[in-house]
């Protein structure tokens, strides 16, 4: 098949297995907003006001994140309980465009609250046209990390039961240890070379910086603690993870 | 050249405490255009063999190849050739059959003319029509198979995998199922199915094998198998005879409330005579698929247990 089928091939799996569900049964969406959301509260009410824009970014964040979760059981669960993986493996359509129309569909989940958590976002403080642009982008980048991570994870597992646990842990240490929902500065001195290991951290530094939130991470290295040196990470976090779910990833039992 | 080639293959599953060896260094070519069927005991290793040819599992020794492409080294030339229906597949549970055929058509870079009148014709050929808009989640076990047999029936693939298409569906479906299939045969697709229905064996493939412990014990017609028996005629007896006394005059299988006994044509007279002198009822008629198959497995783990 041509690029152009099976890039069409991606959108149709998006829109069947992404689109489809949510349109007939809406209360899926809940699903994604519940935690995020219940952050966002907390904070709302223990924290200082002016810490809440931080909260509403790292609401983004968290969902964008959360598509790793949900590409991991996704896919597990259609090819460990259902079998339909192999029903797409065993034909025309590339593991790239599988993989794709996987991820997309997260995506689809996950557009409800993006949508939610930028409004709010909007309403607590001016942001330009430009900054939403380059947000987009963050969340775009950091769906794209999440999700390849979630699939190669889950193609190592061939037990459903087992692969349960580890999503919640992995994609929660990725989304509320690191300063997602708080500013890098709260984060004592010497930690915060701890916090420049998950990439995570990059995506909310460039996010808080997109939308004017300072609070960036202070190691002293100026060239660390630039943007342009997370810009540079995520980017090769990306390729990494995208490289293991195309490469490394089991299409095949072992 | 075949369709599928299996040379010296051989899958042993690495799992804790025992490894399990699935297949063992098996050598099968099927030719194209063929209906060939599987058939063993569960565990014989038929899925596995599927699994390895359909690129959905690593062997462990030996090649296969579809159409002359090898199914390890060469995936993306195989893939676009196939279509699989797994054993015990499941349907996306919020889509109904008609999204599920014309949906994954599309997939597979169908047009769109062409998906809409394919799964027209399937919908209509596999008895799907009445329940084409209702989605999976409400659907009977049986018409759930029936959706997933058609989805990749659809498909028109040049080499089908059908890994007990059947499973659950009535005996009304199961012919529905089997005139599909059928038909793409005639269309010019291979197919290799698995079946525990001897009779569906029968009904629908040119050729057969039969696996055993992750070997090929027979391979060729059903009626080249019932051959092997070595009997012609097969009575069956309700009252009148004991199992025992039947033994010496062939391949005894006693069930619940009837014997059934495969032997030679010169014994016909004497036994029935016997048994409706003692008011049994005998029916008399060739050696089924069935008998065979028992007849053959039996003596293959008779042999391995001596
Ligand atoms: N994933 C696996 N891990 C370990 N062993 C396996 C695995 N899959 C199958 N086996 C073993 O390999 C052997 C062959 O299994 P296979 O599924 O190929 O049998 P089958 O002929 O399809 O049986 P059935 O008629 O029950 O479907 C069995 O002993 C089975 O227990
Ligand atoms: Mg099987």
């Amino acid at each position: 098949m041509s690029f152009r089928t099976q890039a069409n091939a991606a959108l149709r799996i998006c829109y069947f297995n992404g689109i489809m569900p949510l349109w007939r049964s809406p209360l899926l969406i809940a699903a994604v907003f519940l935690t995020p959301f219940s952050f966002l509260f907390f904070l709302y009410v223990i924290a200082p006001r002016s810490l809440f824009p931080f909260g509403v970014v790292g609401g983004i964040l968290f969902t964008a994140l959360f598509t790793g979760n949900g590409m991991l059981n996704d896919c597990a669960y259609l090819r460990l309980e259902r079998q339909l993986q192999q029903v797409f493996v065993a034909s025309p359509v590339s593991p790239l465009a599988y993989l794709l129309g996987m991820a997309l569909s997260e995506l689809a989940f996950a557009l409800p609250a993006t949508v939610l958590f930028t409004s709010i976002l909007v309403l607590v403080r001016p942001v330009s046209p430009l900054a939403l642009a380059a947000l987009l982008g963050v969340v775009l980048v950091t769906w794209l990390l999440a999700t390849t991570l979630g699939f190669f994870i889950s193609t190592l597992f061939a037990q459903l039961r087992e692969i349960w646990p580890i999503g919640t842990l992995v994609f929660s240490l990725l989304s509320v240890l690191p300063p997602v929902f708080y500013p890098a500065t709260e984060i004592p001195a010497r930690w915060q070379w701890v916090a420049l290991l998950a990439p995570s951290t990059y995506s909310a530094q460039l996010a808080d910086r997109a939308v004017g939130l300072g609070g960036g991470i202070s190691t002293g290295v100026a060239f660390v603690d630039s943007p342009l040196f997370a810009v540079g990470m995520l980017v090769a976090v990306t390729l990494l993870f995208g490289g293991a779910a195309l490469f490394l990833a089991r299409w095949r039992e072992p | 050249m075949d369709a599928l080639e299996a040379v010296g293959l051989s899958k042993t599953y690495a799992r804790r405490g025992a490894p399990v060896r699935a297949l063992d260094r098996v050598d099968l070519a099927i030719p194209k255009n063929a209906l060939f069927a599987f058939l063993g005991r569960n565990g014989a290793g038929k899925t596995t063999f599927i699994k390895v040819a359909a690129t959905l599992l690593l062997p462990t020794e030996g090649t296969v190849t579809l159409f002359g492409h090898d199914v390890v080294a060469d995936p993306a030339s195989v893939r676009p050739l196939m279509a699989l229906v797994p054993q015990e597949g499941k349907l996306f549970f919020h889509l109904t059959p008609r999204e599920h055929v014309y949906e994954y058509l599309r997939v597979r870079g169908v047009s769109k003319e062409s998906a809409t009148s394919r799964t027209d014709a399937i919908l209509e050929a596999m008895g799907l029509l009445s329940h084409q808009n209702v989605i999976a989640l409400r659907l009977s076990g049986g018409l759930q198979q029936r959706t997933l047999v058609a989805m990749v029936l659809a498909t028109e693939a040049p080499f089908l995998f059908l890994d007990e298409p059947t499973l659950g569906m009535d005996p009304f479906a199961r012919r529905q199922v089997w005139e599909v299939i059928r038909r793409a045969a005639r269309r010019g697709s291979t197919v290799l199915l698995t079946t525990h229905y001897l009779d569906e064996a029968e009904q629908l493939s040119d050729e057969l094998a039969v696996v055993e412990a992750g070997r090929i014990l027979y391979r060729g017609t059903g009626e080249a198998l019932k051959a092997t028996v070595g009997r012609e005629v097969r009575l069956q007896f309700s009252g009148g005879v004991r199992p025992e006394e039947l033994e010496p005059f062939g391949r005894v299988f006693a069930d619940r409330d009837r014997v059934v006994l495969l032997t030679a044509r010169a014994s016909v007279r004497e036994l029935t005579e016997l048994a409706l002198s003692r008011g049994g009822e005998v029916t008399v008629g060739p050696v089924t698929l069935e008998e065979a198959f028992l007849d053959l497995v039996g003596r293959g783990i008779g042999e391995d247990e001596s």
